[in-house]
């Protein structure tokens, strides 16, 4: 939960604090400059896997980079974030990838333990906390995705 | 029929496209408004790329092109996206690919109400299950507080005889763990695991009601004197009785039984076997462990092996066999806790507590 959030503090500076659901896909387009070099992301705001949706592993096909969102304050966003992570990984190999811990304003109240955040970090990939509310790290993690694409 | 085809799809708002090779798609019907802005600069074109006008086809074209390879009239859709209009609007879109009379046909659709409805069913839902998550949550912080309350008062509680006897927070402390240890072995819930870990270590808070001449003299104890140290089983039990809470009850019956053995020769009441609780076994158990691998006033700690070797030798007497087997099995876990839960870490004793030692 947070994904759609993230994208439109990012794309279009904006916040709104009602949960909104996705469904299927959201595409969106972003010009960044990466060191004087202009690169178009194509966004593609996947909705989350729950009880209702899977993710159609066709949604991944051409993906050249993920940011898998997790909630902080939900404890099974974690177990879901990773299943998503493992299935992608089998499906496209390793990706450049960020792990985005967010709603990092509402830290006191994360269900994440340490062990947990551990266990993101043996993945190996960036960990970056972040807050659509805030605009915490938003900015920061896309670009952070958009380096390692250049 | 044109006027057909074309009413139908301003109708239900698609467009129809056929494949013409390369990639590129003419339209069979009329592009409505809302298409026109998101072909962009394509527009115009007799046939368009719409894979470079709407990205996401990228991962449906491979299961478009199986289906026009088949022949196959029967559509195969894409499940539903959203492309971005114009600002602040986004159309939600679907595309079918099939095969008809010899044409390789791709469908878009806006899916506009059906879409929206779809949303508003599924936000309907995730709502209703964040708000049972949340509601969860705050029976599990809340549950978590209580809990935490019912472990601060039992440490006050034992506090108070760590006052008169000469038992050490870390000692109490290890009780509570080595007993929690076994219960998890024995497949205890969560809830009753944590209320041994809370409840072994009041076992001996009855002593806070036996006389000091009696509870802290240096030698042995006569037969009187041993009688009334007995009474600690049940003074410790009737302080914990009486409530409604399942820690305290535990302890209670922990505090009455920790001293009964199991081939019956123990007190207060005699009982054997799977007559004393088996929070009270398994405190008995651990209790005596950690008294045979630390010192005492009046022995020295025994090594491992040979803490071992005299609890097997009460085994079927003082002690529940099943229940030491669990517990030898546990071993390493119980020397894990023994060797990080040390007497150093323990905070200063109180001045009281030692001078009543000495």
């Amino acid at each position: 939960m947070g994904k759609t959030s993230l994208i439109q503090r990012y794309i279009n500076s904006l916040f709104n604090d009602k949960y909104h659901t996705t469904v299927g896909v959201k595409v969106d387009k972003k010009m960044v400059s990466v060191d004087g070099q202009d690169l178009m992301l194509m966004i593609w705001d996947i909705a989350g896997e729950d009880a209702f949706t899977q993710i159609k592993p066709a949604y991944l096909r051409g993906m050249s980079a993920c940011i898998v969102v997790i909630d902080g304050t939900r404890r099974n966003s974690f177990d879901v974030a990773l299943s998503v992570h493992e299935m992608v990984r089998q499906q496209l190999g390793e990706l450049p990838t960020v792990f985005a811990l967010n709603k990092a304003d509402l830290k006191g109240e994360w269900a994440l333990g340490e062990e947990q955040i551990r266990t993101l970090a043996q993945l190996g990939h960036p960990i970056l906390e972040t807050s659509a509310k805030l605009g915490q790290g938003v900015g920061e993690m896309f670009m952070a995705l958009a380096r390692r694409l250049c | 029929m044109t006027t057909l085809l074309e009413q139908t799809c301003a109708s239900l708002d698609m467009v129809v496209f056929t494949h013409v090779g390369s990639g590129l798609f003419r339209p069979e019907s009329v592009l409505p408004e809302w298409m026109l802005g998101l072909l962009g600069a394509q527009h115009g074109t007799d046939a368009y790329d719409l894979v470079d006008a709407f990205p996401f086809l990228s991962c449906f074209m491979d299961e478009a092109r199986t289906r026009w390879q088949q022949g196959l009239s029967h559509p195969v859709r894409s499940g539903s996206w959203v492309e971005a209009g114009l600002p602040g609007s986004e159309v939600p879109l679907e595309a079918s690919a099939l095969f008809v009379d010899g044409q390789e046909v791709l469908i878009l659709q806006q899916l506009g109400e059906k879409y929206r409805a779809e949303v508003a069913l599924l936000q309907h839902v995730r709502d209703g299950l964040l708000n049972q998550e949340f509601l969860e949550a705050e029976v599990r912080k809340r549950t978590g507080e209580i809990r935490q309350r019912e472990e601060d008062i039992a440490l006050k509680l034992i506090s108070l005889t760590s006052f008169r006897d000469q038992e050490t927070g870390a000692h109490v402390r290890r009780i509570g763990l080595y007993a929690a240890a076994m219960a998890r072995a024995l497949d205890w819930s969560e809830a009753e695991v944590d209320n041994i870990r809370i409840a072994a270590p009041m076992h001996d808070i009855g002593k806070i009601g036996i006389p000091d001449n009696i509870l802290l003299k240096p030698g042995a104890l006569n037969e009187d004197e041993f009688e009334i140290i007995k009474q600690h089983a049940r003074i410790g039990a009737e302080m914990l009785f009486g409530t409604d809470i399942p820690v305290l009850e535990m302890a209670a019956g922990i505090a009455w039984c920790h001293h009964e053995r199991w081939d019956g020769s123990g007190y207060p009441r005699g009982l054997a076997g799977e007559q004393i609780p088996v929070a009270a076994r398994i405190t008995t158990i651990v209790d005596i462990y950690d008294a045979l691998v630390h010192e005492r006033v009046y022995k020295k700690a025994f090594d491992e092996a040979e803490a071992v070797a005299i609890m097997k030798g009460l085994s079927g007497k003082n002690l529940d066999p099943g229940l030491l087997k669990v517990f030898l099995y546990l071993l390493p876990v119980m020397r894990r806790i023994k060797d990080e839960v040390r007497e150093e870490e323990d905070s200063p004793r109180p001045v009281a507590f030692e001078t009543g030692r000495n």
